[in-house]
């Protein structure tokens, strides 16, 4: 669904993705973790041309999305939801309205319906009360759970999430959790997930790529992952006490 | 035309040569920029009616038109009874004070009116633009419609080139109408010319010709102003230091221009 094909991106001297390749298939819920800074966030956005590579070719289906322009790009553009790291809300609009906005924008719905399906949007994200207010008046994850709301409101095919669950309590983000899992059973939507959360990516993903020095160090499925030997691995897993317990319950005092 | 654009990164050179060269092949292509983006918006006004629209376009006219006109009324006053007061102090010595109504005029309707009409929207309305749209870039605002395909010109700089369109001839008629009363102020207190010789005067000697190139020239103004300070707006990078240097840039750029293209059109009408 998703291809990379030795993909190389550069910011002026600093070498972000260096010859990255790998497959997205349709209906998984991929998972990339890594470091802070390591371009997860740029290989996201390479997806929806918001960046375009310097070497290497990226394919949406059929669709070669590093190269589209004009209507062929916003054709390919629509078969996306994208969840911006910092949820992008436009300020002046009400949380409700801006979950309806692409339907409001790019297409004839009747008010009434946008504004009933936006609110239906709204709760499948645990959010309730919130229509009618501004993003000011919200809380940073409430801001990311109406980000979330705006990504799904036309029902994409593929939806790219970038850090859905940063800054939330552990319970609403086994809510958004249980979100993805659902819309990629119910649906069929491919997901790419980019996340910190280490339960988070073993509990949805189908597949978990750690994105490390421009490349996927490794791609597995989360039963493989919690038992790979590589280095960056385990120090990833050890950083989330999953193979190894932390200090206070080693040594109680 | 896509809006959200790639960070770049110019190779640093010492040349002073090669920098200025840099530069003014730099400025050509964002005034390239700016001008297919204008274009690609004035396209986009057969959907100002749409419901879509609608409510945009009406809420930027609200804010250009109605917001700008307290600032207006002063500068307007102040700036008629200047000029009545300058050129009536001269033709005094000549005993033809009488003529300042012409005076005061002509020189607003033409060149004063639409010119410090431009200025004072330059600096409160197009800094504003440049000022919001530079922290929608920044925040990924304008990226996030790009990605919902919502083109930015059509959403954020169409409302903005019809508002400015619309109201800038308007204001200044506006400013002409008070620019006209404050002179007639000044000659009444100051000159000794009484209201109706004033507007006797003014009405005898000016055209309807002054009247239509200052609508004109504002017109123009007010594309200027969208296309600077939107554009400005988009090219904003590097956070809150960049929205700051972004609206000053808006204010510079338009206040050269404004000044620059008043003295061509002014120009190629009065041979
Ligand atoms: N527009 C840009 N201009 C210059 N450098 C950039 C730009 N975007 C990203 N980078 C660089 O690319 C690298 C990767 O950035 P990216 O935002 O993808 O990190 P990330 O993996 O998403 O990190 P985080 O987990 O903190 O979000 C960073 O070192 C950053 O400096
Ligand atoms: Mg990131």
């Amino acid at each position: 669904m998703i291809r990379f094909e030795h993909v190389s991106k550069q910011f002026g001297s600093k070498k972000v993705l260096d010859d990255l390749s790998f497959e997205i298939e349709k209906g998984e819920t991929f998972v990339i973790i890594g470091r802070s800074g390591m371009g997860k966030s740029v290989t996201i956005k390479h997806m929806v041309r918001l960046l375009s590579p310097d070497k290497g070719r990226i394919w949406i289906g059929d669709d070669l999305v590093s190269e589209a322009r004009g209507k062929e790009l916003s054709r390919i553009r629509l078969r996306f939801g994208l969840l911006f790291q910092g949820s992008a809300l436009l300020q002046w609009l009400t949380a409700g309205d801006n979950v309806g906005l692409p339907l409001r924008q790019g297409s004839n719905m009747p008010q009434e319906d946008v504004d009933r399906l936006a609110e239906e949007k709204l709760k499948l994200v645990d959010l309730s009360d919130v229509f009618h207010k501004h993003p000011s008046d919200l809380s940073g994850g409430m801001q990311k759970r109406v980000g979330l709301a705006r990504a799904i409101i036309t029902d994409p095919e593929i939806i790219l999430y970038d850090e859905p669950t940063s800054g939330l309590d552990p319970m609403t983000s086994r809510t958004i959790d249980a979100l993805i899992e659902s819309l990629r059973v119910k649906l069929g939507v491919t997901s790419v997930v980019v996340t910190h959360d280490l339960h988070s990516a073993l509990s949805i993903g189908t597949r978990i790529a750690l994105l490390e020095k421009g490349k996927m160090v490794e791609i597995s499925t989360p039963q493989e992952f919690i038992r790979s030997k590589h280095p960056a691995v385990r120090d990833f897993l050890d950083a989330n006490f999953i193979t190894k317990k932390p200090d206070w319950e080693t040594h109680p005092s | 035309m896509i809006i959200t654009r790639e960070p770049e990164f110019l190779p640093e050179t010492p040349n002073v040569f090669a920098r200025l060269g840099r530069a003014v092949l730099l400025s050509c292509r964002e005034s390239g920029r700016a001008l297919l983006m204008t274009g690609e918006a004035f396209l986009h006004m057969r959907t100002m009616f749409s419901t879509r629209s609608r409510f945009d376009v009406m809420y930027q006219l609200y804010i250009t038109g109605v917001k700008s006109l307290g600032v207006i009324t002063v500068v307007a006053l102040f700036t008629g009874m200047i000029l009545a007061l300058q050129t009536g102090l001269e033709l005094r010595r000549f005993s033809q004070q009488v003529n300042i109504g012409t005076a005061v005029c002509v020189s607003l309707t033409r060149e004063m009116g639409p010119f410090m009409t431009a200025l004072i929207v330059a600096a409160s309305v197009g800094s504003a633009i440049a000022a919001q749209l530079g922290t929608m870039t920044v925040s990924e605002e304008v990226s996030a419609l790009e990605i919902m395909s919502i083109s930015p010109i059509r959403f954020l700089v169409m409302p903005r080139l019809v508002a400015l369109l619309v109201m800038m001839p308007l204001l200044t008629v506006y400013t002409d109408i008070i620019g006209i009363i404050g002179g007639a102020i000044v000659g009444k207190t100051q000159l000794g010319v009484s209201f109706r010789a004033y507007f006797d005067n003014a009405v005898a000697f000016a055209h309807n010709k002054d009247l239509y190139v200052g609508l004109f020239k504002a017109m123009v103004f007010g594309v200027v102003i969208t296309a600077v300070s939107c554009h400005q707006g988009f090219c904003t990078k590097d956070g809150a230091v960049g929205v700051g240097l972004a609206t000053r840039k808006t204010v510079i750029v338009s206040f050269l221009t404004i000044l620059v293209l008043g003295y061509i059109i002014t120009r190629v009408f009065y041979k």
